[in-house]
């Protein structure tokens, strides 16, 4: 195997090259592909630039984490009677690349929301009775879908994730179940503003999220699900994950009679600061 | 705003510090060690799993970065990612050098390490995740990819390795670790436009 990376290396495609830069910054390179890397970026600043970004990415994984209390002292004491280094030989030196840019939040302003729908895009999305054999079967197989992708075999200890999010599954499967037998259930269906559609199904104090078809929100923004209270008050039911243009949510203990869905900065806002994308109530 | 971490109001002046401590008084270090310090601890243990190990590596590598000082450059990220990056590599080849004396001493012992203990534990790995500022951007990568970069940084493993460990070839696991981190940076909106 690595010989053939070798006869890569040596072949000098600079792509194959470029693509090992997340494995450099992630320390994740043999000592061949190290140097190879570490050749390309003598020379190209673009592809400083690019390790200076996924650098970045792999330290957002850190989470800062005091260090026990008597660190402090011996690393102090040791920096006492350790001379510094020059500047020179630094490894992959200067580039031209400022930083400030860095860490700039994505401006919410310049990111397009979806077409807005207006307000009452969505309102009173049919209701429809369960009784209706046809609905119970649509959100069985669902269910069945998002169990399916989940039990996708994985090898090693990353299995250990996956049961338990099937176990996850397979107990929201459950409630939702219990759900759909309740003569009092119902569910409200209604088209995305922007494209997609999304229903809820609703059983006492159980709420059921489901939306399919569901463009790729901009970057740095996210889906947001919105409980709806009687008296119109709205809460927050958390940011959707949309995989594939699909996503559910299960939220339990609710007194509402509705969801709406916002498009919101990724991390969720407290409150809804635009118009929703769709709003489907009693 | 919300992704990067609450430290992030403090990088200039975190930044300044580190830059000032080049060439200065060892005094002049205390504050960037109460800074700096608590990300090296925290990128260490997110490999390491181990406090004892892990205050180790943060040891050596706060001298590290008092010794080389002079060499952080502000323009190409910031003081945290420097740290971050220094204590992870530390933190990494001290996993891979463990790996190896276990594997020489494996011969000799009973097979209770039988299991590598370089594979992730995904309970300890959720749990790393929680309170850093890829929690919510991990959501948006496929399944594969995911695992792939989860495996790659917690495990401390090489490409090749992961590639062992996920039974993938290896082109496709470069691929999905490029994709993943990618996405990662498109999410963190740590991209710069030049």
């Amino acid at each position: 195997m690595s010989d053939r990376d070798d006869r890569e290396a040596a072949q000098g495609a600079q792509g194959d090259v470029r693509d090992l830069l997340p494995g450099y910054a992630l320390h994740a390179l043999d000592d061949l592909e190290r140097r190879s890397v570490e050749r390309l970026l003598e020379s190209d600043a673009d592809a400083r630039r690019a390790l200076d970004e996924y650098r970045e990415v792999v330290a957002a994984f850190a989470v800062d984490t005091e260090p026990p209390a008597e660190l402090r002292a011996s690393v102090l004491d040791r920096v006492r009677n350790t001379p510094q280094l020059s500047a020179t030989s630094a490894p992959s030196a200067s580039s031209g690349t400022t930083a400030s840019s860095g860490m700039t939040a994505p401006s919410s302003s310049a990111v397009a929301a979806p077409p807005a729908g207006g307000p009452t895009t969505g309102v009173g999305g049919d209701v429809v009775d369960l009784t209706a054999r046809r609905r119970t079967r649509r959100w069985g197989v669902a269910l069945t879908a998002v169990a399916a992708a989940a039990a996708i075999a994985v090898p090693t200890t990353i299995a250990v994730q996956v049961t338990a999010e099937r176990d996850r599954l397979q107990e929201q499967s459950e409630i939702v179940s219990e759900m759909l037998v309740d003569p009092d259930a119902s569910i409200l269906r209604g088209a995305v503003a922007g494209g997609g559609q999304a229903s809820v199904l609703v059983a006492d104090d159980d709420m059921f999220f489901r939306a399919d078809d569901l463009p790729e929100p901009a970057p740095g923004r996210a889906y947001q699900l919105w409980v709806v209270a009687e008296d119109g008050s709205v809460s927050s039911a958390g940011v959707l994950s949309v995989r594939d243009g699909e996503t559910a949510s299960l939220v339990q203990g609710v007194e509402g009679i509705g969801m709406a869905v916002t498009v919101e900065p990724e991390a969720g806002s407290e409150q809804p600061t635009t118009d929703p994308v769709v709003v489907l109530g009693a | 705003m919300a992704s990067p971490p609450a430290r992030t109001s403090s990088r200039d002046s975190v930044d300044a510090l580190l830059t000032a401590c080049a060439g200065g008084d060892p005094a002049s270090f205390t504050p960037v060690y109460d800074a700096l310090a608590p990300v090296a601890y925290g990128a260490s243990i997110g490999v390491l799993r181990d406090p004892d190990h892990a205050a180790e590596v943060t040891q050596e590598v706060m001298v590290e970065v008092w010794q080389t000082a002079a060499r952080f450059d502000a323009a190409r990220g910031s003081a945290r990612t420097w740290v971050a990056t220094l204590a992870r590599r530390r933190a990494v080849d001290r996993v891979r050098s463990e790996q190896a004396r276990r594997d020489r001493d494996q011969r000799d012992t009973d097979l209770r390490n039988g299991e590598s203990a370089r594979d992730v534990v995904v309970e300890d790995v959720e749990r790393s995740l929680d309170g850093s500022a890829v929690r919510r951007c991990i959501e948006g990568l496929t399944p594969t990819q995911r695992e792939a970069v989860v495996v790659a940084y917690y495990g401390g493993l090489t490409y090749r390795e992961v590639a062992e460990q996920l039974g993938a070839a290896l082109p496709t696991v470069k691929s999905r670790i490029r994709d993943g981190l990618i996405r990662l940076r498109d999410c963190l909106g740590v991209a710069r436009n030049v």
